[in-house]
């Protein structure tokens, strides 16, 4: 891992699900402590793209380096990624078996060789900073979808990630607990995480993002500072996309 | 106070309502109560009022009192124990049971769920057991395999098939959703292959087939193959059912465990098998009390194992009348055991439902 590399580094991405092209020559670098949110139609290849940031799927050709380690086959290479690259999923995907406090802890011993008592500490920091601290004894089922994704949160920051990716995480969530999460990921955000947000959550993106990325096809169509993304778009597909999803 | 009969009262409603709601179910539950009450009391008197049970009432005593003549469990219950183990050498196998029990009991305490600790439980027993059985060390006179029998035959042929087919059949429904096309459909081959024959033919071929097959320093004695046959079985349906287990878990699961940085065995031994298990748990005791109940078909390869030993036990002379009496003692023994399975079953159950709520 080095330092001074970029956090993220993609170059000329391309991935295939049989002979169906997901992703067309992706090329993105994301700077650390950078904010970058990512949107585009349904089927547009966004969980696709960050999913390779961490090998949940294998690409096809083309370069990923985090911090400068380049991702290939070599399976020290993923693991090593994996510890640096936290995920936040659509379905939170917690763990149910598990109290809240063990999944917060589980990876840090098993993964980070912590103790058993640094991990508990660690864990229930984490589950203050993301507002839940008296929810630690509970099971996953027992908590509101909102509080399942802030524990999801809390447990990849456990194992004190440099980079933090989000795919549509507050999108299986009812309105009113939308904003609990979102409240939580500016606070990240202002804390300098390096953050790569699949979301449509436009105020978010205003508020937080420091680049705007629009996919479609499988392909970045227009990328741009929120600014000049949300007031002059370049490209149609992305003013149709606009239009749609502010609702003019 | 009021809260009394108030509640006795709405239950007598509940009865009423639930059992006499018409005059065609009110009938029905009368001739069910008379068949209840008929049947209950007909075995009680067989049983008990009308049983003989001095160890030394001879049938046309029992025949005058008209019950059951349970002497011949008084006179013969050694033979239905132990088989044909050597007369004063039974205080070994019964020990062994014991071992056996106590094994089975420790293994399946929460706070023995830990690998060393099952391990230490199943190494040290099996050695207890084995060195009592078989004899041979610290004095024990030897006492050769065939003549193992009754109780602890089959408790020892229950406890190592199920010890020995559980990582079987995890093996190989891990094998089965390997990666690799060629590991996958190979062991759903072999799979399919040993659900397709049935447990006495692959006990026959352990028994009688192997040895003709590999050298003799590979297969043990016969007792040690049908062991193996027998887990070997187990394992195919274990593995059918863990895979049905795999398949209720959400593929987010292991993707977070993945993301985690969790390596391949923690991901399995942390997240996908214990959610696993949890699924497949009712199917899981179903195939152990199948298991228990099939042992008694190692009689077919000369095994004297409960059920056999039971019928040495009333075919001897002046017993041959009492079978009944015999079969009863032998449905009590199989009864209290799987018994015994189906409610540590539930109780686990509830164990791994508590504080969960299914999404
Ligand atoms: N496992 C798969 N097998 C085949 N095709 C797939 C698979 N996963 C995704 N795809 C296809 O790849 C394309 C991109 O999918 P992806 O999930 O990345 O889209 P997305 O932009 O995240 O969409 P959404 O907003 O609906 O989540 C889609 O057309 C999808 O059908
Ligand atoms: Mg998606």
């Amino acid at each position: 891992m080095q330092v001074n590399a970029p956090a993220i580094e993609i170059r000329d991405l391309n991935k295939f699900y049989g002979t169906f092209q997901a992703l067309k020559g992706i090329s993105l670098t994301v700077k650390k402590g950078e904010k970058v949110v990512v949107c585009g139609p349904s089927g547009s290849g966004k969980s696709t793209m960050i999913r390779c940031i961490n090998q949940l799927e294998e690409h096809d050709s083309g370069d990923i380096r985090v911090f400068g380690t380049l991702l290939n086959d070599n399976v020290a290479s993923i693991d090593e990624i994996r510890r640096e690259v936290g995920m936040v999923f659509q379905h939170f995907n917690l763990f149910p078996h598990m109290t809240v406090l063990e999944n917060c802890t589980l990876a840090p011993i098993l993964v980070r060789k912590s103790s058993r008592a640094d991990a508990e500490a660690r864990a229930r920091h984490f589950l203050e900073k993301v507002r839940i601290p008296d929810q630690a004894d509970k099971f996953p089922g027992q908590l509101s979808g909102g509080q399942q994704q802030r524990v999801a949160i809390a447990r990849a920051l456990c194992m004190q990630p440099e980079i933090l990716l989000f795919d549509e995480p507050t999108s299986a969530l009812d309105p009113e607990m939308i904003a609990e999460v979102l409240d939580v990921m500016t606070t990240l955000a202002s804390d300098g995480m390096t953050m790569v947000c699949v979301t449509h959550e436009m105020g978010f993106a205003r508020k937080v993002a420091d680049r705007v990325i629009f996919m479609d096809k499988g392909e970045i169509v227009e990328e741009a500072d929120p600014e000049t993304f949300f007031t002059q778009p370049v490209n149609d597909r992305t003013r149709l996309f606009l239009s749609q999803i502010l609702g003019h | 106070m009021t809260a009394q009969p108030y509640l006795s009262n709405r239950r007598l409603q509940r009865i009423r309502a639930e059992y006499f709601g018409s005059a065609g179910s009110g009938l029905l539950t009368l001739i069910s109560l008379g068949l209840i009450i008929g049947i209950g009391w007909a075995v009680l008197n067989w049983a008990l009022l009308r049983g003989s049970f001095t160890a030394t009432a001879t049938q046309a005593e029992c025949m005058a009192k008209g019950g059951a003549c349970w002497s011949v469990i008084a006179v013969r219950w050694r033979v239905i124990l132990f088989g044909i183990y050597p007369y004063e050498e039974q205080w070994r196998s019964a020990i062994a049971c014991a071992v056996v029990v106590v094994m089975t009991i420790l293994s399946c305490l929460p706070v023995m769920w830990r690998f060393w600790r099952l391990a230490a439980v199943w190494g040290l027993g099996t050695a207890a057991f084995y060195i009592l059985m078989r004899g041979g060390y610290f004095g024990l006179i030897p006492v050769d395999e065939q003549q193992w029998g009754g109780l602890a035959l089959t408790l020892f042929l229950f406890v190592t098939t199920s010890v020995l087919g559980m990582p079987m059949a995890i093996g190989l429904a891990l094998m089965r959703r390997s990666d690799l096309p060629v590991i996958a459909r190979v062991t759903g081959i072999i799979i399919d292959t040993i659900r397709s024959l049935p447990l006495l033919s692959i006990l026959f071929a352990f028994a009688i087939v192997l040895p003709f097959v590999l050298p003799d320093a590979l297969t043990g004695d016969k007792l040690y193959r049908v062991i193996w046959g027998g887990a070997l079985f187990f394992a195919a349906y274990e593995a059918e059912i863990l895979r049905g287990g795999f398949q209720g878990i959400s593929k987010g699961q292991e993707e977070a465990a993945k993301a985690l940085g969790l390596p391949y065995w923690h991901r399995i031994s942390r997240i996908v098998l214990p959610q696993a298990f949890r699924l497949a748990l009712p199917a899981t005791i179903n195939q152990i009390v199948i298991t228990f109940m099939e042992t008694s078909l190692v009689v077919v390869v000369g095994f004297v194992e409960l059920l056999a030993a039971g019928n040495t036990a009333y075919q001897t002379g002046e017993w041959k009348f009492a079978y009944v009496e015999v079969y009863a003692f032998i449905s009590l023994i199989y009864f209290s055991f799987v018994f015994g399975l189906s409610r540590y079953g539930a109780y686990l159950e509830s164990r791994m439902n508590a504080g969960q709520r299914k999404e």
